[in-house]
């Protein structure tokens, strides 16, 4: 082993064959390069020319650096260079390795790794024996044990497949595992520890630290290392309600450590609510905060966590009992949606919906959910199952919050704080001579104790309760002149509460007062939230955090938690943290809290040498090495190429970055396989798919349409001639269709195309309803439709011919507006040339269109017909070359049926733009003047 | 390049000359109607002037009309409208296909200089033919058309000619255009040329050349290897055989020249680098001034 500095070399004497770089140079240099070659077709005025010089070419100086730096990085790679190589280890005995893998280690866990991947690295090259021994219980529940002896390859398989454990280490076992084990002495002790004790709440010294400290030392001599004390752990409680906060509190082992941690609250799915500053007390070991969040946030946060900690400890989930309360809303009218502002829950809803749960619904269906408060509308008498139920869950510790009304004002029930008389008093109407009442301050009793009034609500109209002995203690509130406006009372475990006026705006502007909310909500507090489950159950894991602070899916060796012993249970291989339950109603289960205060490790016998992480990990810089001398292998392949010649200009380049690319792939494999992989689940085709891929392709182009007639010729036709004019669109106007579709007019759908051509043939069968319903809707939402009943010589569309029968039989189904022929100054005759008659494979034939295209389809003529056989006319082979000549060999016909089919295309893709553009001159003139 | 773009390409080169009508003093020989006059008496349909009767006359050509208004009998005569037929010819060959950098290929040019000449040649009314296609010279556009896809067609597929024009039975006294690179040995195209001289057959060479074959701009080291398996040739300094190669390609061009001058024929030359209308223009010239 030869050493320079941090650098050195496990192989130095393969650095011998530097010596013979030189002579590689030479030989190099004295080898002309190949030559050029190029295909030259003028060769033969070369043969025989004699140059009147001959120098010899030479490889280019720069040429013979890059090779020979080549050579230099292969050899110095196989002398197998180290960087930052470990000294040698103490001693000659075995290496036992012992690391506390329990969460407070997963904070600064690549230190911990890199430092036995070190120490394993020198172990192996001493060729020592390793033994291991993690200190926190291992996953499957079984005891501690230390590892049998192991070469340090086999160690260092496990060493990276050693992860932090979300529960505390066990070090009293490890001291006894220690202490049964096996061990030649004196072995070479590594203790990587966490630096932390948990003594538990009250206790003030742990000494499990110090026993496995002694039983290592027994072992032969021991070197602790350890984080600095700035480093150590910190850890997160679970939450407290307390009053109307959510409390928390964060543990630290040192004084040392930073005084100021960020803490974040984050919704499901990650999204981060809130990061806020906690600051410890100089000298203090832990810290209180409360999130400071609004309500509406505050219920949507599912995990709380130390930022800059990444362990199991320092995130505190939250489930359903740090949550929004549920609250039942139940009216005794009938719901009138059309008149919000009069219904009779809908201030207590908008008062309440920021803050709670809202179900509404009627009182059974309410109670079938676990539900804190229920509200009660003017419902005058509970009756049946209903008052059954009620009765039961307000003894179990529901709280009932009723409003008076005219309902409640006839007749009650008993569950009430107190008795009602019948009637109500009216304040202030036009029949009295009081004025509407205000509110009195609120008494020292009850839950609004801490609110102060609104001094201008007033009550119109009450109930009035019977005078009873305690009336004055169940006054919650009350009008200036005593009457109570709120009573609550206790019933079983849960609570009564009665406002003696409406919801509603109708008996006060109470609903209408901020101090409303404020009531509400101190009532909403007097719930205790939702017991999720009340009777025993066993909660199995749901999802489970690792050492690192991430859920994930339960290991399959945790266990269930019986849902009264979650509070007790302490987390452990059995119970790891995370959560427990089932999805709607699952519990969280954090390590945080169960652990308590923290301390440093203290008190170690002062024969122990203390030592840092080695944060530097020992480097073999072989396969880089490699790396840069393949590449620039290639670089000087791609090099001498082009020197060759046998790249030209930009494709050498191209090809050059392009082989550069495929080998920095190559070299960088671990990229690929970060990704994760895809599964990826068989295409499965449908009906529908089909339809879609059929849809698409008509859509997604604008495409000329045929419909296919079922005779072979006149289909071919039809499409070669709409192949052509979509050609000649193309290189003469800026429709760039896609290629024609044929339709089958009974199956396909036709509503895509702006233009549809319908050949006739004679032999047409007559068309289903649906087809017929489709051809109606069509025409009636803007398509056109080309029919060319192709018989110009037997008279055309008014003759006899075997088309335009066909032709009459069809439309003679369908809704036709009346036709005439085009008329002279016709928008066909100017769309995009100006013509006068639109010969086909015929001439002279008459076109008919719709008389008025009026408003509908912007003026567009829904149906053209002629007799021309325009498609003839425009088929076009693959190469451009007509396929069916014209009538009387004239091209110039043929290119006038291509004038008329770009019109017609024009005319019913621009609709009335066209026909407006005639006005264009006078409207300039007009704006002129 | 696709047979629509050479032959739009060639019709936009051909659009700044006027309609070609090739000079024709022997048109006797290669009759044919067509649809130009040629400002003397023949068969045609437009008038073109009232003689006096002569002995000999047939009676039916007798223009009574004109010869009621006078004591004398007139004849009615046409103008004689008669067309050339001019065939065309481009090497095929492989040696064809060489470019060097940005320049177009020796065969494209060759294309668009054929098909540009040939619009011209139909928009004057002459009939036109390939060498080779054994097929009666066209008029009209059809007949550029199909001109025109099957020059594009051989040049994608190696056509049966070869660097040299194939030696077919003309009619005497027709033109003849060979457009090619005209790099196989001297005594090859000899007989070729002297063979079509000898049956009154006027032609015009044009050399197209590329421009590296014109300069032999390589240096250093090369392996020179020929397209037409020729062989090979390893060079260690091409810029030391420059003058000499620059020497004998003029020496080639000047036999040539000779070799056409002998039989009555033209020669030109041009390089890929060069505009096309260049070449273009000096075949309109010589074809309409009847010199080759």
């Amino acid at each position: 082993m030869l050493i320079f500095g941090n650098l050195a070399f496990a192989a130095p004497w393969v650095l011998a064959a530097l010596a013979s770089l030189p002579v590689l140079l030479w030989l190099m240099r004295v080898t002309p390069p190949t030559p050029k070659r190029i295909d030259f077709p003028a060769i033969r005025l070369l043969f025989g020319l004699q140059s009147p010089e001959e120098t010899p070419a030479k490889t280019p100086l720069w040429l013979l650096l890059l090779r020979a730096l080549v050579a230099t990085l292969i050899i110095l790679a196989l002398a197998n260079p180290i960087l930052n190589p470990g000294a040698r280890l103490d001693g000659l005995g075995t290496v036992v390795l012992v690391v506390d893998d329990g969460w407070a280690s997963a904070d600064r866990w690549e230190p911990r790794r890199d430092t036995m991947l070190n120490l394993l690295a020198r172990a192996d090259r001493e060729g020592r024996a390793v033994a291991l021994l993690t200190t926190a219980p291992p996953p499957d529940g079984s005891p501690l044990r230390i590892s049998g002896l192991m070469t340090a390859n086999e160690a260092r398989e496990e060493v990276q497949a050693l992860q932090p454990k979300p529960w505390p280490v066990d070090r009293l076992a490890a001291a006894a595992a220690v202490r049964g084990a096996d061990i030649d002495r004196p072995a070479e002790v590594y203790w990587l520890t966490d630096g932390i004790l948990t003594p538990g709440e009250g206790a003030t010294d742990d000494p499990s630290a110090r026993e496995l400290a002694a039983a290592l030392q027994r072992l032969g001599t021991l070197h602790v290392l350890s984080d600095g004390p700035g480093d150590l752990s910190m850890s997160l409680s679970s939450p407290r309600i307390e009053g109307s906060d959510l409390r928390f509190t964060v543990r630290r082992a040192s004084a040392a450590s930073a005084n100021i941690v960020w803490v974040r609250a984050s919704a499901e799915r990650g999204q981060l609510l809130s990061r806020q500053p906690v600051e410890f007390a100089p000298g203090t070991m832990a810290a209180d905060f409360a999130l400071d969040l609004p309500s509406e946030l505050r219920n949507r946060v599912v995990r709380v966590e130390l930022e800059a900690q990444r362990s199991a400890a320092a995130v505190s989930l939250l489930d359903e009992r740090w949550r929004r309360r549920p609250v039942g809303l139940v009216s005794g009218e009938s719901v009138d949606r059309d008149q919000p502002l009069l219904s009779g829950l809908y201030y207590v809803e908008r008062a309440l919906a920021p803050y709670a749960d809202l179900r509404h619904s009627t009182i059974s269906q309410v109670l079938e959910r676990d539900l804190s408060v229920l509200v009660l509308a003017d419902v005058g008498r509970l009756v049946g199952s209903d008052k059954t139920k009620l009765d039961e869950w307000v003894s179990d510790g529901g709280v009932l919050i009723r409003f008076a009304g005219p309902r409640t004002a006839q007749e009650t029930d008993d569950l009430m704080p107190t008795r009602l008389r019948r009637g109500e008093r009216n304040l202030g109407g036009a029949m009295t001579w009081t004025e509407p009442a205000k509110l009195a301050p609120f008494p020292q009793i009850g839950p609004f104790a801490a609110l102060s009034i609104s001094p201008d609500v007033r009550v119109n109209r009450q109930v009035l309760a019977e005078p009873t002995l305690d009336i004055g203690e169940k006054t919650w509130a009350k009008l200036e002149d005593g009457t109570p406006l709120v009573t609550g009372a206790r019933y079983g475990d849960g609570w009564v509460v009665l406002f003696h006026t409406t919801a509603n705006a109708d008996w006060s502007d109470l609903p209408l007062s901020g101090l409303f909310v404020d009531m509400l909500r101190s009532l909403v507090r007097l719930s205790q939230g939702v017991d999720v489950q009340g009777n025993r159950v066993s909660l199995p894991p749901l999802a489970l955090l690792d050492g690192f602070g991430r859920l994930g899916e339960p290991s399959p060796a945790a266990q269930p938690i019986a849902s009264d012993e979650v509070e007790t249970t302490r987390p452990g291989p059995r119970h790891p943290p995370g959560y427990y339950g089932v999805d709607e109603a699952r519990q969280a289960f954090n390590l945080g809290g169960a652990l308590g205060p923290l301390a440093a490790i203290s008190g170690l016998p002062s024969s122990v040498s203390f030592e840092a992480f080695n944060e530097s990990r020992e480097r073999n810089l072989m396969p880089w090495l490699l790396t840069v001398a393949l590449l620039l292998a290639l670089t000087e392949l791609v090099a001498s190429f082009v020197l060759r010649g046998l790249f030209r200009g930009g494709v050498g380049v191209a090809t050059a970055s392009a082989i550069v690319l495929a080998v920095l792939g190559v070299a960088h494999p671990h990229s690929a396989e970060a990704q994760t992989p895809t599964q990826f689940s068989p295409p499965i085709t449908t009906p529908a798919q089909i339809g879609d891929a059929y849809a698409l392709n008509a859509a997604l182009q604008t495409r000329l349409a045929f419909v296919v007639t079922g005779n072979a010729d006149v289909d071919k036709l039809s499409e070669a001639g709409l192949l052509g004019l979509t050609r000649v669109l193309a290189a003469r106007t800026s429709v760039e269709g896609g290629a024609p579709v044929g339709v089958d007019i009974e199956r396909n759908e036709i509503a895509f195309f702006p233009l549809l051509y319908w050949p006739m043939t004679g032999g047409e069968r007559p068309l289903s309803d649906q087809a017929l319903a489709k051809v109606d809707a069509y025409m009636k939402t803007g398509g056109t439709i080309l029919f060319d009943t192709r018989d110009a010589p037997d008279g055309g569309f008014g003759g006899t011919g075997r088309g335009t029968l066909a032709l009459r039989t069809l439309l003679s189904q369908l809704d036709i507006p009346p036709l005439i022929p085009v008329p002279e100054g016709h928008v066909l005759t100017q769309a995009f040339y100006l013509m006068q008659d639109f010969p086909g494979r015929y001439a002279g034939g008459r076109v008919w269109v719709v008389q008025h295209g009026g408003g509908i389809n912007d003026g567009v003529s829904t149906i053209v017909i002629g007799a021309n056989d325009w498609a003839a006319a425009w088929a076009l082979d693959a190469d451009g070359w007509p396929l069916a000549t014209v009538d009387n060999g004239d091209e110039r016909q043929r290119e006038m049926a291509f004038r008329f089919g770009i019109n017609l295309v024009m005319y019913v893709l621009t609709g009335n733009y066209k026909a407006d553009q005639v006005h264009l001159p006078a409207i300039i003139e007009r704006l002129g003047q | 390049m696709a047979d629509p773009a050479v032959r739009q390409r060639a019709e936009e080169l051909a659009s700044t000359l006027p309609p070609l009508l090739v000079a024709a003093e022997r048109v006797a020989m290669t009759v044919a109607q067509g649809v130009h006059g040629r400002r003397r008496v023949g068969p045609g349909e437009s008038f073109w002037q009232y003689r006096r009767y002569e002995q000999g006359d047939a009676a039916t050509v007798i223009d009574w009309r004109q010869s009621a208004k006078s004591d004398r009998l007139f004849v009615r005569q046409q103008e004689w409208e008669a067309a050339q037929s001019v065939w065309l010819w481009r090497d095929n060959s492989p040696s064809m296909h060489y470019r060097s950098g940005f320049t177009p290929s020796k065969i494209d040019r060759a294309t668009l200089l054929l098909v540009a000449l040939a619009a011209l040649l139909i928009r004057g009314g002459e009939r036109i033919a390939l060498l080779g296609e054994e097929r009666l010279p066209g008029s009209g556009r059809a007949a550029l058309a199909r001109v025109a896809a099957t020059l594009v067609a051989r040049a994608k597929a190696d056509g049966p000619s070869g660097s040299l024009p194939p030696a077919e039975q003309l009619p005497r006294f027709s033109s003849l255009i060979l457009i090619g690179d005209f790099l196989s040995p001297i005594e090859e195209i000899e007989p070729v040329i002297r063979g079509y001289a000898a049956r009154g057959i006027t032609g015009h060479l044009l050399q197209v050349l590329d421009p590296a074959e014109e300069d032999l701009p390589f240096t250093g080291r090369t392996e020179f290897e020929g397209v037409e398996g020729e062989g090979r040739l390893v060079v260690s300094r091409v810029e030391g055989l420059r003058d000499s190669y620059l020497k004998r390609l003029a020496d080639r061009r000047a036999n040539l020249k000779q070799l056409t001058r002998a039989a009555g024929w033209t020669f030109s030359t041009h390089r890929t680098d060069r505009p096309a209308q260049v070449p273009l223009l000096l075949l309109y010239e010589l074809l309409s001034t009847g010199e080759g």
